[in-house]
């Protein structure tokens, strides 16, 4: 018998179109979502293929032109080290259309390498990708609101209402029920989803995968608990609509817009402006100055290359060059401190303000889970420093003994992976939503009951 | 027979206030409005006031540089800082996704780079709130709201037939409902407006210029449009659909549709046809355009060699030492002029690609209103594309005759023996940096911002003409009752 009703039920809602309608959309953005997705970051994959060819080629040419000349070789040859996607940066896109995934830089000073900017389209990056996260978190909350906003008043303004409750007694369970079939008609949708996404962009089932889904599915709770509370209001279907929507653009759009703004005002980083003044300031002045002033503190920077004989009566030398250039990223250490003591603030405020607005947190949440935040993106940067200290010590001695290029093992450099270490938790995101979608559920539950219309 | 539209419209504009719920909304839009023009104008400030602040601190720190060699100061360079344009507080546009500051030295072009987007953590991604995002967006959610029962609900009451039978028509209804929303919009439209132009003028120090006042002009000219066309298509969607809560529902859907998928879509499909090349793509052509030229580096390429014999030969000497002028510097002017040439066609054509990609959003504003007033408005408070390529340009301008100054005083200045390795390195008097002029940004008129951007106030126009056509006769289609 119960199984017979809830054929029925959803017999009745498959037969009104916008049902089929609300499916569709999801279904057809949700693939557009994929194929963009997927798309800009299999762009990112070929440029980081053809990286290792260019490098190649670009050092081969290098050794061409100034292999005669170690010191001007290694001003001219580059290194590139790469932020390989991961599989999940298709499915949430992220900040790897802002920042740069592939970071190439000379032996010279590094504050004034690092953040130079991939070429890119402003009115792109204004506009924002396309991917399946979008879809989640801007378009299924809105067609949960369409399926829903009308499920009691609607029955109420065509007068069937009462005639279904004089027949069953039990009018919760009618709505509950109603209420359930949606629920399981958009959670299959976000499942079909999920499979197609996991064939088409390869994601491995691991813990990552289980996060992200808990982190969607929850997600989608909030936005029925949200839909359950209006419902529980007993109000009209035009308020439903009207407050539901109002609701999804604040807590989607306006809100966060202004928080922002909000961020933006509260943390400038004006410390990048000086990063770079100090960075050219530190190195081009020691061009005027003693040549003690650059080496004395390179030589406490460095004390195992004080082994190395210094050219002291030479005009220039490219010892006293690299150690310039290694003054400018000296001088330059305060003011980096301080940016990236600006962003952990932000960070942190962002963070805590996201424990009370779902879409943020599921947004930051997923791309955290991708690799596509901007924790990544530091951490890469990172890496970049890493990478650039390594090279410089392991070239410095063949530079200033002033050894051929050839006798250096060059030829065999290729672009360096970056890939992250740890996969991040989620846990804060996950119990946030959960516990704004059960404060939600409990306060519906306690309207209905109060208002014993049950 | 107006009279009959103004007491519609007088009608119209009284129900909406007597609504509490519209009240409360149109008072909550005032408010984020105040609030979005309050923080624009304060983030336009602090962020304008550190750029020029970098600004002066870099043209003092050029002027006292010590004596060098002239080739030392092209190293050194220059940093250009982006400024932003005084009305630009109204409408953020690309302004947070472009770069600031740019470096500019010798041989070598640079990104413009430190964007606000790249310390954003993800928040940026939901967007800035400003006075345009207000305007764009939340405004014409405020007319659904007030409007899609404008028609429907006098057809659900019965009141329709006794307003059609008193001699109304229906042309003066539909005109008379949009004036009168028009107006609620107006009401909190206005205020705003003199807020804006006082903070403006504040922003200008009080000494407006006459091309912003016409800047600000169109603009307010292009957002009234903007509303009217929101407020008529409102009306006929509730004279078209069959009962208020379908056309609160198709609205609804509407205003996803082409506010937030849309724009999203169209700029994701013109990225995909037009796809746009890599930094490192873009490093590589320009390489190997230049060693097709000839490379400055290489004493043994044709290009220069045959430079090189030319002037020994024009001069008739046999060393390049014995030049009456400084061979080395020649060289390099020789140099930058081909490279720059090579870079500023190649940047040129990379920003005819992004150009092909922003086209497909602009022809969309022929299907979408919002993206065409979108455009506008970037446009008008100079926060869009074109004015940050015509920044770049000047920038790199800038940057290609700071060069040629610093290689033309080598070649005049500088002697053409080299000293040896153990002997001081030759150099001039520091007076010679004062030459230089500081970089100033200079933005465009707006009759260049009008020939730009002529499609898309093709666009509106359009939009404007549809919808009057249909107040003015699509009234045979519509029916009375359903």
């Amino acid at each position: 018998m119960k199984q017979y009703i809830y054929q029925l039920e959803f017999k009745l809602f498959f037969r009104n179109s916008p049902a089929w309608i609300g499916i569709i959309v999801l279904l057809v953005t949700g693939f557009a979502g994929l194929y963009f997705g997927k798309t800009f970051i299999a762009r990112q994959l070929a440029v980081i293929e053809k990286a290792a060819v260019l490098q190649k080629k670009n050092t081969l040419n290098n050794i061409d032109h100034f292999g005669k000349d170690i010191g001007l070789f290694f001003f001219h040859n580059k290194f590139s080290v790469v932020n390989t996607p991961d599989p999940w940066s298709a499915f949430a896109n992220g900040q790897r259309d802002v920042n740069p995934y592939l970071i190439s830089v000379t032996m010279l000073g590094l504050e004034g390498q690092l953040y130079d900017t991939d070429i890119n389209n402003p009115v792109s990056l204004l506009m924002g990708n396309m991917d399946l996260s979008f879809v989640f978190i801007f378009l299924f909350p809105l067609v949960i609101i369409a399926f829903t906003y009308n499920l009691l008043s609607e029955q109420q303004e065509s007068g069937v209402w009462s005639l279904l409750k004089s027949q069953t007694g039990k009018s919760f369970t009618i709505i509950r029920r109603k209420f359930s079939i949606r629920v399981v008609v958009i959670i299959g949708v976000a499942i079909v989803l999920f499979m197609v996404a996991k064939f088409y962009l390869n994601l491995p089932v691991d813990l990552t995968f289980l996060a992200v889904f808990a982190l969607t599915i929850l997600y989608l709770f909030f936005w029925f608990a949200v839909s359950f509370f209006f419902i529980s209001l007993n109000k009209s279907s035009n308020f439903n609509a009207s407050a539901m929507v109002a609701v999804w653009v604040l807590i989607c759009i306006v809100i966060p817009a202004s928080l922002n703004l909000f961020l933006t005002r509260k943390y400038p980083i004006p410390e990048a402006l000086q990063n770079v003044i100090n960075q050219r300031e530190g190195y081009h002045e020691k061009w005027d100055m003693a040549k003690e002033v650059t080496m004395k503190p390179f030589f406490e920077h460095y004390p195992q290359l004080k082994k190395y004989p210094f050219p002291q009566e030479k005009t220039f030398s490219w010892f006293w060059y690299y150690a310039m250039q290694q003054m400018g990223d000296d001088q330059a250490l305060e003011s980096r401190l301080a940016i990236q003591h600006k962003l952990e603030s932000r960070q942190h405020f962002t963070q805590t303000v996201a424990l009370f607005f779902p879409p943020i947190q599921t947004q930051l949440g997923i791309n955290k889970m991708a690799g596509s935040d901007l924790d990544n993106h530091l951490d890469f940067q990172h890496a970049v420093r890493k990478y650039h200290e390594q090279i410089r010590l392991h070239f410095y001695p063949n530079i200033f003994l002033n050894q051929g290029v050839n006798d250096t093992d060059i030829k065999n450099y290729k672009p360096e992976k970056y890939i992250r270490q740890q996969v991040p938790s989620v846990w804060v995101n996950l119990l946030s939503i959960m516990l704004f979608a059960s404060i939600l559920m409990v306060i519906s539950i306690f309207n209905f009951r109060k208002a014993n219309r049950f | 027979m107006p009279n009959r539209i103004i007491t519609i419209a007088k009608q119209t504009f009284k129900a909406a206030f007597n609504n509490k719920a519209t009240l409360a909304l149109t008072l909550l839009l005032g408010l984020s409005l105040c609030l979005a023009t309050y923080v624009g104008w304060q983030n336009y400030k602090t962020q304008n006031n550190q750029r020029l602040h970098y600004k002066e601190l870099v043209r003092a720190q050029w002027l006292a540089k010590p004596d060098k060699h002239p080739h030392r100061m092209a190293h050194y360079g220059y940093l250009a800082f982006r400024e932003k344009h005084e009305l630009s507080f109204f409408d953020f546009g690309i302004e947070s996704f472009a770069g600031v500051s740019i470096f500019l030295e010798a041989h070598k072009q640079n990104t413009v780079n430190f964007s606000e987007a790249g310390f954003s953590n993800g928040m940026l991604r939901f967007g800035e709130i400003s006075v345009a995002m207000v305007l764009q967006l939340l405004v014409p959610l405020l007319i659904f709201f007030m409007g899609y029962n404008s028609i429907s609900a006098e057809r659900e009451s019965g009141t329709l037939k006794i307003l059609l039978c008193q001699n109304v028509s229906w042309k003066q209804l539909l005109w008379g409902k949009t004036l009168g929303i028009i107006g609620v919009c107006l009401s909190i439209f206005l205020p705003l407006i003199l807020l804006t132009i006082l903070l403006w003028a504040s922003l200008s120090h009080w000494q407006i210029s006459a091309d912003s006042s016409l800047r600000l002009l169109v603009l307010i000219f292009s957002y009234a449009v903007y509303f009217f066309i929101v407020a008529a298509l409102t009306v006929l969607v509730s004279a078209f659909v069959r009962s208020s809560k379908a056309a609160l529902i198709t609205l609804l859907s509407c205003w996803i549709f082409f506010m937030v998928i849309m724009p999203r879509i169209t700029q994701a499909v013109g990225v995909k046809i037009h796809p746009s090349p890599a930094k490192i793509e873009f490093a590589d052509a320009i390489a190997s355009d230049i060693s097709k030229q000839g490379d400055s580096h290489n004493p043994d390429d044709p290009h220069y060699a045959a430079i090189k014999d030319s002037l020994l030969q024009m001069y008739g000497v046999d060393d390049v030492k014995k030049l009456p002028f400084n061979y080395g510097g020649y060289i390099m002017a020789e140099g930058e002029k081909i490279t720059s040439k090579i870079y500023s066609n190649h940047q040129k054509t990379l920003n005819k690609t992004f150009e092909k990609q922003n086209e497909i959003t602009t022809v969309a504003g022929f299907f979408n209103p919002y993206l065409a007033l979108k455009h506008i408005s970037m446009a008008l408070t100079a926060s869009d594309f074109n004015t940050f390529v015509d920044f770049q340009n000047q920038a790199e301008a800038y940057r290609y005759q700071l060069a040629q100054k610093m290689n033309k005083l080598q070649i005049e200045k500088i002697s053409n023996i080299a000293p040896g390795e153990n002997e001081k390195p030759l150099a001039i008097s520091k007076k010679n940096w004062a030459e230089q002029p500081d970089f100033n940004y200079r933005f465009g008129k707006l009759h260049t911002v009008i020939s730009n951007e002529l499609l898309v106030l093709c666009a509106l126009s359009f939009w404007l003409l549809t919808t009057i056509f249909l107040l003015q006769y699509a009234t045979r289609w519509i029916k009375t009752i359903l």
